[in-house]
């Protein structure tokens, strides 16, 4: 192995490799260093990547492994064992659903190819600083060289952290989201939520799901698999959780509403990893230092807004621009040359978005979201279609469902509320 | 309706099974657990999501076998109880179908 690098990757993610990708083809000499087996070995998400800022990342997209075309799009409150429900059935193709095992393997096979050199099951200890600047890493013993390091390390930012460069977690900055892989045939998948062979599903529910608490719980559907998650924010959960988080998960699968789907399936993997929550709290002060760039999940970029998760897609994106901000600084890569990162970050749409819902975060605050409105909704939906003589007014459904349950000032104000910060 | 319900439960350590490890005979997790008797919630108890952590009595216990190593336990921790790394040599959870 070579001694010195023109970059060092930490991580083969989909942030890691798609700045290897795309600093491999303009020329440089990287080194991508992954702690799992293999690229994706230690990747979980959701279930759903959007497809355009992937896209701009890498060549090909329509060879990666795409399982299905998210063109259903449901959102539920459940409470009480029943949902009130929207779907939207579109025939967009703007993001699809796949494995990110498989994906990140993939993304990293595509950086290989554009020169790209790899090494597996090497976990990167801490940075390695001499005299304010950043001259590669440190991985038990050894010490590697680069002109300038890319930490795409992920969420559970340890390197970051040993090199002080940012604080250590705590619960309220971050989520948990756990999921089951079910093996179905991928005719009842199709059957089961009405959808042809490539099409898919992205369902997200909040309510008795998560015990009151902020969070909500996912189903995405895969070719022949459906991925059936929750995600619960760690700061409540600490003194308010009252089960463990595996019982939350079994009840979804064993409830009314999901039960159904699930009578012959299989357990394929049960997953879990950590996600950003409080974006503005997890931004590195700086996003650049000497002869560093920090991309992905360790840069806090991800977007919950409730109904839409998008970490994947960030994270290619922002590898995309660390590799052209890198690109285009010459050699140069001091703070001030790399700074231009930053600015690349911040007029993308991916600065532009933490920005726009960058009060979407305190939403979550709000725990009537969680436990008093889905069961205002439901009560409701009771009143007005479980009949037998007389029919029901709307204005009195709504009238006897929210008495006693939400004041009529404060569902104003957390409407308005709603309706400001989406 | 719930009388019809066909499915059962599925214990976690069964549900465990489904995963591949290559365990680290080292482990990448110590927990100085003399420190979780103070501990008023133990809330790595019930936020680890592959039940690394039990009580016994008022003791923690704790196994590193089934880590997935999402971190949660480090980040949730209010004892600073937890030294926490990565497994070396690929060594860990291996997903699959992620």
């Amino acid at each position: 192995m070579q001694h010195k690098f023109d970059v060092i990757v930490i991580g083969a993610g989909p942030a890691g490799s798609s700045a290897a990708y795309n600093l491999a083809k303009a020329g440089f000499n990287v080194l991508v260093i992954e702690r799992g087996r293999k690229p994706g070995a230690k990747s979980m998400f959701g279930g759903r990547v959007y497809k355009a800022p992937v896209e701009k990342a890498f060549d090909d997209l329509d060879k990666a492994p795409i399982h299905r075309w998210v063109v259903k799009e449901r959102i539920s409150m459940v409470y009480d064992e029943e949902a009130l429900t929207i779907e939207y059935d579109g025939r967009g193709r703007h993001s699809f659903t796949t494995y990110l095992t498989d994906l990140s393997s993939w993304m990293a096979d595509k950086a290989v190819s554009a020169g790209a050199k790899l090494v597996t099951e090497v976990v990167v200890d801490k940075l390695l600083i001499e005299d304010g600047w950043v001259k590669g890493i440190v991985s038990g013993d050894e010490k590697l060289y680069a002109d300038v390091v890319v930490d795409a390390e992920g969420i559970n930012r340890l390197v970051l952290e040993r090199s002080g460069l940012v604080e250590k977690l705590r619960p309220e900055h971050v989520a948990l989201g756990f999921k089951e892989v079910l093996k179905l045939s991928k005719e009842d998948v199709n059957k089961f939520f009405g959808l042809d062979d490539d099409e898919g599903l992205a369902w997200v529910f909040m309510g008795e799901y998560t015990d009151g608490l902020p969070g909500g719980g996912f189903l995405y559907t895969n070719k022949d698999s459906v991925s059936l998650g929750l995600v619960i924010y760690l700061g409540h959960a600490v003194k308010e959780l009252e089960r463990h988080v595996y019982d939350l998960i079994e009840r979804v699968r064993l409830s009314r509403i999901f039960n159904k789907y699930f009578r012959d399936a299989r357990v394929m993997e049960y997953s879990a990893h950590m996600i950003p929550a409080d974006i503005k709290a997890l931004r590195p002060k700086r996003l650049v230092y000497n002869g560093l760039v920090i991309a992905g999940d360790a840069g806090g970029f991800l977007l919950n807004l409730g109904y839409t998760y998008r970490g994947v897609d960030f994270a290619a994106y922002t590898g995309y621009l660390a590799a052209k901000a890198i690109s285009e600084a010459s050699g140069d890569y001091s703070l001030e040359s790399l700074s231009k990162y930053e600015r690349y970050i911040d007029e993308s749409f991916v600065g532009q978005d933490l920005k726009r819902f960058s009060g979407v975060h305190d939403l979550y605050e709000n725990r009537r979201l969680f436990k008093e409105y889905p069961m205002l909704a439901i009560n409701m939906m009771r009143r007005l279609f479980n009949l037998e003589y007389e029919s029901t007014r709307f204005k009195d459904a709504f009238n006897e469902s929210r008495k006693g349950v939400v004041g009529l000032t404060t569902l104003l104000k957390d409407l308005w509320g709603v309706y400001r910060k989406l | 309706m719930s009388e019809q319900v066909k499915i059962k439960k599925i214990r976690l350590e069964d549900m465990l099974n489904n995963n591949v490890w290559d365990v680290d005979p080292r482990p990448h997790i110590t927990v100085d657990t003399g420190k979780c008797k103070d501990c008023e919630y133990k809330p790595c108890i019930r936020l680890c999501p592959v039940g690394c952590y039990v009580l016994h009595g008022d003791d923690v216990l704790f196994s590193y076998e089934g880590c997935v190593e999402c971190g949660t336990c480090r980040v949730v921790c209010p004892e600073e109880a937890i030294t926490w790394e990565y497994p070396r040599s690929g060594r860990g959870i291996h997903f699959r179908f992620s």
